[in-house]
């Protein structure tokens, strides 16, 4: 019983980072969009180029980098390890997101622009009332993907320290005892069954033209 | 279609477990050795016990010393690296023959497989940056402190009372500890004085970090057979005879290691 206390322990870890993710790299990825679609060059050479060192580079290595980076290179040691561990998630998932959301509203037939234009909507207008809602319906089944991905990415943060999941689930192992380890699987498998249900509840619900 | 896979994935896992649960005791494990040719011996690198030099070639106290052992065997030493963690199923499932890498002799691993004399002395030092050093030779309360998981450095970093006004944490590997402290995560990291010796000072990516030494109690080293394996009797035979020629001394002292050496 006891183990099972210090797995749900080690899970909360999971969790917290899972949602601290999920509320700061969904509006951030949005923002990483704008600038991708930036008409202003630059900007939008510059966020490319961020995107891409993000993507590609593995998140094992970004946790290191964002970990002792600040100390080693610029003298600010980083002090807590959640602290890197979030920014690392959240950097590398709203370039994730970012690109999901620009396939979403590049897939928008230009005709609709220009519908609304003759309607005398302005740009902005267009975005908000036209385009916007049709590109959250297309987004919903990548972005499930990807979360359900996070939701198992979360165990990375034990190569920093952060004494998540499984870290807690070796310490067993050491003593002896395997089955901790594989069990931590039930924890994973019934969090994505919750979000597996979640998303197929938000597809029905934006699946308003086809009832 | 499905059953048939369901199946094939079921045989997998039976095979698997078997495989790793054969760590039978050998009959005639010295034998099997011999007909081998070689003896397979598992190892992680850390300096100076087993590394790679400016050439690319394994060497280091350990890998020099198995090599003179093995000579006097008739058998070809091979190297394989291995993770840690998984070294006693490693032994048993027969991939490899041997664990020599600093391994500290401890009643738990005793029970669990068949360990050599003890040939080297180590004990838990901190590692510390140059700047903090006077600071936190002193007084170390409320200091954060890292050992590596698992480690005899994490069990003294939990029961000594050194440490017990700082606060504590467990890392993967000693080699992230030093990393922690050089970024300024972390303010101690214990390591093994045998590691630290080679790791940090000049000459080191880590010049701004220092040892120091509170004679934590002193630990020894040997080398893990299989349970119940004859070799560990002959290997133990060969060592005495290469203290005795004055072999391992020589090794030892080009590690520095001489005074850490209680092989008889």
């Amino acid at each position: 019983m006891e183990k099972w206390l210090a797995l749900i322990d080690g899970f909360e870890y999971n969790l917290l980072i899972f949602f601290g993710t999920i509320i700061a790299a969904v509006p951030l990825g949005l923002v990483i969009t704008f600038c991708t679609m930036s008409k202003f060059k630059p900007l939008s050479y510059i966020s490319k180029l961020f995107v891409w060192i993000i993507r590609g580079t593995p998140l094992m290595l970004q946790l290191f980098v964002f970990l002792y980076g600040p100390g080693l290179l610029l003298g600010i040691p980083m002090k807590s390890r959640l602290t890197a561990a979030f920014i690392a998630f959240i950097i590398n998932y709203a370039a994730y997101f970012s690109e999901i959301y620009r396939g979403g509203i590049e897939s928008i037939p230009k005709g609709q622009y220009e519908a609304g234009q003759v309607l005398g909507l302005t740009k902005r207008q267009v975005f908000s009332k036209v385009v916007l809602f049709q590109v959250i319906k297309r987004i919903v089944p990548p972005m499930g993907n990807e979360i359900i991905t996070l939701v198992k990415d979360t165990s990375l943060v034990r190569i920093i320290g952060v004494a998540e999941i499984i870290m807690s689930a070796e310490r067993f192992s050491k003593a002896g005892f395997i089955w901790p380890l594989f069990s931590t699987g039930l924890f994973f498998l019934a969090m994505c069954g919750l979000l597996t249900l979640l998303f197929g509840h938000i597809e029905k619900k934006l699946n308003y033209y086809h009832n | 279609m499905k059953l048939k896979k369901l199946l094939a994935l079921a045989a997998a896992s039976v095979i698997a477990l078997s495989v790793a649960g054969c760590g039978q005791t050998t009959d005639d494990d010295l034998a099997y050795i011999k007909d081998n040719g070689k003896m397979i011996i598992g190892y992680t690198v850390i300096k100076p016990l087993n590394y790679t030099d400016d050439r690319g070639d394994l060497t280091g106290f350990e890998t020099e010393f198995a090599e003179a052992v093995c000579e006097k065997l008739g058998v070809d030493a091979k190297f394989v690296e291995i993770n840690w963690d998984s070294k006693e199923s490693e032994l048993n499932a027969k991939s490899i023959d041997c664990i020599w890498n600093g391994m500290t002799i401890t009643d738990e691993r005793k029970e669990n497989m068949s360990i050599s004399t003890p040939y080297l002395e180590n004990r838990q030092v901190m590692v510390v940056k140059k700047e903090n050093a006077e600071m936190l030779a002193e007084n170390i309360e409320g200091a954060t402190v890292i050992a590596e998981a698992g480690s005899a450095g994490e069990e003294l970093m939990n029961s000594d009372e050194t440490f017990a006004k700082s606060e504590c944490t467990p890392v993967p590997s000693q080699a992230t500890a030093l990393m922690d402290v050089a970024a300024g995560t972390s303010d101690v990291a214990i390591i093994d004085y045998v590691m630290a010796g080679g790791s940090v000072g000049m000459g080191t990516d880590y010049e701004d970090l220092i040892i120091i030494d509170k004679d934590f109690e002193s630990e020894e080293y040997g080398i893990a057979f299989r349970k119940g394996s004859n070799v560990t009797e002959e290997v133990n035979k060969i060592i005495t005879e290469l203290v005795n020629d004055g072999t391992l001394n020589k090794i030892a002292g080009k590690y520095g290691l001489t005074e850490l050496l209680i092989a008889k």
